[in-house]
């Protein structure tokens, strides 16, 4: 692998960090499997691409698109709430209905920012770096302190709340939690967090397009096993680091599965290698588990 | 003081798997009296409970505590006032979350979530001093999640949380019936420590003719959503396990045959 690939697969793994701390925070902290991500992370590209390329402010634009992908989560959290409906079920409607609004966003189907400024260009030449490290630091960033907010949020006594509701509603209702409100608020954070990764991928690769959304789930689901079955932690910190660790690491090792020209592995295979490095990531503990429970009941004997 | 006037509680209004559940509870508790709520499965003791708490809404009448009309108040807005302790010992605690943690939930109770942290080592004195009362240890094991405890464990923490904040009444519901006799025993006085302590109003739903008697000062029974009857005093004093079942089996030939509920009510 190049230098250069290696940097841009390191900058798509940081990106998609912010997506598996949202992905974390509905399937681990509230229990609520949220496939709305792969719409909004759309949303979020989408929304940003099209306003930059209407000249609004590039900070303004990002802040939008993670606003309306933030709004996305609200609509899954309303039509659960509200109408009863299955969360998996909820989540699936407000993702097809984005796939057409995000059509109606851009008026086609993608939309370029070639020639456009984005929220990179203020950082162009700083230090005297080159583009190409100047892009993951600028990533880094933003994932790291996106996930330091969300540790440090998840540690006050509204994120506290929230735990509670996805671990025991009756109980966190019985302590005066207002479950409803918990729920919203997360997946507003959460599908906003998507929508936030979404924009910066539009605008460090330069277009957004309506297909780009898809699979969003699955990659994000897939950092968070990883990282977890990495770093088996209780503090929130470790936590939510784990999980963009673990989306960098997914995409490395998607990374150098096909490049390994021994292999033969094309890019049209992706999702083949992203399916065995989750189900890899699941068995992995237990067999370990399984493997240490053996072991002490050979000292034993 | 709670009061609850033409009480009526029906599930599945208008289905034809309508059930009335309570139907027509008049009942005012003073302030600081201990009440034992006894009668058969599907007496209504639990569904008048959740109705206090504000989980089940009621379909006609009054609740109020004090003279503040709390009908229409959802079980969260009821919080400031009520405690409550669950029969499952894992509804009352979070099992993903760590022992301080769950005192922290407790500790917020009636408060706004805020975006203050959520623990801090005021919290963790007060946590530490509370459950070494409990003399099982658990003062070092703040950091445990509660998952790990055992039932009897986790309904003793559950306890202590019901009573972290102020609050004048507590609702228990059966709260020792999933455990050892021994751990019981232990969760009975610490729970009448603290009512005794903290002068709360309380109503304990309970199986155990013994223990109803053996508590508080006023015992009622339910059957089919009603009181049938309501003993306190020194009427109550003279009674044992055995005329209270008399009581029971006289209450219900009044209205129809006399069941196997004799059974499920045994000491």
């Amino acid at each position: 692998m190049s230098l250069f690939s290696f940097m841009g697969t390191l900058e798509l793994g940081l990106i998609y960090g912010l997506v598996a701390i949202g992905v974390y925070l509905t399937f681990r902290i509230l229990d609520f499997p949220d496939l709305t991500v792969d719409g909004s992370f759309t949303l979020g590209a989408a929304v940003t691409a099209t306003l930059i390329v209407m000249g609004v402010n590039v900070f303004l634009a990002t802040l939008i698109g993670t606003l309306a992908a933030a709004c996305a989560g609200l609509v899954t959290a309303w039509l659960n709430l509200r109408f009863n409906i299955l969360h998996l079920l909820a989540s699936i409607l407000t993702m097809t209905a984005l796939y057409t609004i995000n059509l109606r966003v851009m008026g086609k189907p993608n939309v370029a920012l070639i020639m456009e400024p984005t929220i990179l260009t203020p950082f162009e030449g700083l230090f005297g770096l080159p583009d190409m490290y100047m892009r993951v630091i600028f990533v880094a960033v933003c994932a790291v302190v996106g996930g330091l907010l969300v540790a440090w949020f998840l540690r006050t006594q509204y994120g506290l709340a929230m735990r509670a509701v996805g671990s025991n509603k009756r109980m966190a209702q019985a302590n005066g939690i207002v479950v409803k409100q918990k729920v919203y608020a997360g997946l507003a954070l959460s599908n906003g967090l998507v929508g936030l990764a979404g924009a910066l991928f539009a605008q460090t690769n330069g277009f957004a397009d309506s297909t780009m959304g898809i699979g969003t789930i699955v990659v994000g689901l897939a950092a968070v096993i990883i990282g977890q079955s990495l770093f088996a932690s209780r503090s929130m910190y470790v936590i939510v680091l784990s999980c963009i660790v673990g989306s960098v690491l997914y995409r490395l090792a998607v990374s150098l599965a096909l490049n390994a020209d021994f292999i033969g592995f094309s890019a049209s295979d992706l999702n083949l290698i992203t399916a065995v490095l989750v189900a890899l990531a699941l068995i992995f503990p237990k067999l370990r588990n399984e493997w240490k429970a053996k072991q002490a009941a050979r000292n034993e004997a | 003081m709670i009061s609850c006037e033409g009480l009526h509680v029906t599930f599945n209004r208008g289905l034809p798997t309508e059930k009335l559940a309570i139907r027509g509870i008049d009942l005012t508790i003073p302030m600081g009296e201990f009440v034992t709520v006894i009668g058969s499965n599907g007496a209504g003791k639990s569904t008048l409970l959740n109705t206090i708490a504000g989980d089940i809404k009621s379909t006609k009448g009054k609740i109020l505590f004090g003279d503040r009309d709390v009908t229409k108040l959802p079980a969260t807005g009821r919080t400031a006032d009520i405690a409550r302790v669950f029969q499952d010992p894992l509804a009352g605690t979070c099992g993903d979350l760590t022992v301080e943690e769950n005192m922290a939930l407790a500790y917020g109770r009636g408060q706004r979530g805020r975006l203050s942290s959520a623990l801090n080592s005021k919290m963790r004195n007060i946590f530490r001093e509370q459950l070494s009362r409990l003399n099982l240890g658990l003062e070092n094991r703040l950091e445990s999640q509660m998952g790990l405890l055992s039932g009897g464990q986790r309904q003793s923490v559950s306890l202590l949380m019901s009573a972290l904040q102020p609050s004048s009444i507590l609702l228990l519901d059966e709260h020792t019936a999933a455990l050892d006799p021994k751990t019981a025993a232990l969760i009975m006085d610490i729970t009448s420590q603290i009512i005794t302590e903290k002068q709360l109003t309380v109503m304990m739903v309970t199986h155990s003719m013994r223990q109803a008697l053996d508590h508080g000062s006023r015992t009622i029974m339910l059957h089919e959503g009603k009181i049938i009857f309501d003993l306190s005093g020194t009427e109550r004093a003279g009674y044992e396990v055995k005329d209270l079942l008399n009581l029971f089996a006289q209450a219900k030939n009044d209205g129809e045959e006399l069941d196997d509920d004799k059974l499920l009510l045994g000491a």
